[in-house]
């Protein structure tokens, strides 16, 4: 179905690049190239023009570290938000929080998009969801307290956890009042989950994609790839692309990504070959 | 020895990460004769019973339900100290850990049974340590001193693999 983010709509079969841009210190990816305002801002530019349909902007590193509260949370993203909702009217605004309290003010500065990577930490942030008529993103945890590390954790059949989570979050969002086409559910790879655990989500998204909500895959160099490859943080490139051709020819929707370019080519040249679009021009040989 | 689950085959990657903790499990429990009793959790539980199969134990392991005071047995009690012990562990940096943990592992080389059976367990649950086999294991009489196979905390959790001859 159509998918609604905040003020966007997207047609049924559109793929969306999901742009990350941290406003942190210290994540593990970027670990505060984007730290500075302006930097962040000129991230935004770039992913745009790289073909971005949105950014997802993140306040809060998703390891253990310093505890930050609602306040410095807010200080790093609102105006920022508010900045980049003014410069980019038609770019689609995500927000990677948990807390209510931050969705508001998000919302408020002009959000669309609300992606809860802790799986419902902050019940009442669907309701703001709802209040603003914004999209939510809806994770798959296990659980945990928010930035903590899975820790022993295991499940009798992961997948049928994820999807039971996850629609339940989606479904309760909906009876809380957000629109039926803007809740995407997210399995969340690694979040509560070991690698085993990741790999088998990404062998069996198929059947998340049953479901019938749109599914939205979080892969960009993450432990589970640096794990099956054993590669560190900056030469997963090639493996979470092998893992984005595999969400892609699932039926995944939209991709959190650190790299716009070269995910956007995977998911288009994947949904080429299953028939879902067809090739940019083509002549050789029809000529 | 500690519950790790690295240790179980549905776990195996190409390269082994715990290759001397598990060196060290099996010398352990191949040391073990006749009928063993498992004192662990759940997922402690399944650890020991892959590294008794693992080194080929005949002797039958014992259910808890099946133990009697007078039955002469084995035992392999499965626990850990903190999971807190540095920056990248896996419940994060807590400061107490360390001091937890050498108390504890100065309790177990000791045999220190009453200190064991007052092992604070709601701070181990803070540390992320699972203690209350070792509670169980001050219970079982006179351990004298243990002789440490391994004590290291390679990802942050501090496993100690260690074994005491009770003449009781």
């Amino acid at each position: 179905m159509t998918l609604k983010l905040g003020r966007h709509e997207f047609a049924d079969d559109a793929t969306l690049m999901m742009a990350i841009v941290n406003r942190t210190p210290d994540s593990f990816y970027d670990k505060g190239a984007t730290w500075a305002e302006d930097k962040a801002f000129e991230r935004v530019t770039h992913v745009v023009a790289q073909g971005a349909e949105i950014v997802d902007i993140g306040g809060i590193k998703a390891a253990p570290g310093v505890e930050i509260g609602a306040a410095e949370e807010k200080a790093r993203v609102v105006d920022f938000v508010a900045r980049v909702r003014e410069a980019h009217p038609g770019l689609v605004i995500s927000v990677d929080t948990w807390r209510a309290e931050v969705g508001q003010a998000v919302c408020e500065a002009g959000a669309d998009v609300l992606n809860d990577a802790w799986g419902g930490a902050d019940p009442e942030l669907a309701d703001v969801a709802a209040s603003y008529d914004a999209a939510i993103i809806c994770t798959h945890t296990g659980g945990v307290t928010p930035r903590t590390r899975p820790y022993r954790i295991e499940y009798d059949d992961v997948v049928a956890a994820a999807i039971a989570d996850t629609v339940a979050y989606a479904e309760r969002a909906v009876a809380a009042g957000v629109d039926p086409r803007s809740a995407v559910i997210d399995p969340a790879h690694d979040f509560g989950k070991n690698t085993f655990h990741s790999l088998e989500l990404t062998r069996r998204l198929d059947e998340m994609v049953a479901t019938g909500w749109p599914v939205l895959v979080s892969l960009s160099n993450k432990d589970f790839v640096g794990e099956s490859l054993d590669l560190p943080v900056g030469e997963r490139l090639t493996g979470t692309l092998a893992a984005t051709a595999v969400c892609a020819l699932a039926g995944a929707r939209i991709y959190r990504v650190h790299e716009v370019v070269e995910t956007r080519q995977v998911v288009d040249m994947v949904n080429t070959i299953a028939g879902r679009r067809l090739p940019a021009r083509a002549i050789r040989g029809l000529q | 020895m500690p519950g790790v689950l690295a240790l179980l085959p549905e776990y195996a990657g190409l390269s082994d990460p715990v290759a001397d903790l598990r060196a060290a499990c099996v010398k352990a429990v191949a040391w073990l004769e006749g009928s063993v009793e498992i004192v662990a959790d759940a997922q402690g539980r399944r650890v020991a019973e892959h590294l008794l199969a693992a080194v080929g134990s005949s002797g039958p392991v014992i259910r808890p339900a099946e133990a009697t005071p007078d039955r002469a047995r084995d035992l392999i009690v499965v626990a850990n100290g903190s999971a807190t012990r540095t920056e990248k562990a896996p419940g994060h940096l807590d400061e107490r850990a360390a001091a937890f943990d050498e108390e504890l592992g100065r309790h177990l080389r000791e045999g220190d049974s009453e200190s064991l059976r007052a092992i604070d367990v709601a701070l181990a649950d803070e540390l992320w340590a699972t203690v209350r086999p070792l509670v169980e294991l001050g219970a079982v009489g006179d351990l004298g001193a243990g002789e440490t196979v391994y004590d290291d905390d390679p990802f942050g959790v501090q496993y100690w693999v260690m074994r005491w001859r009770c003449e009781s």
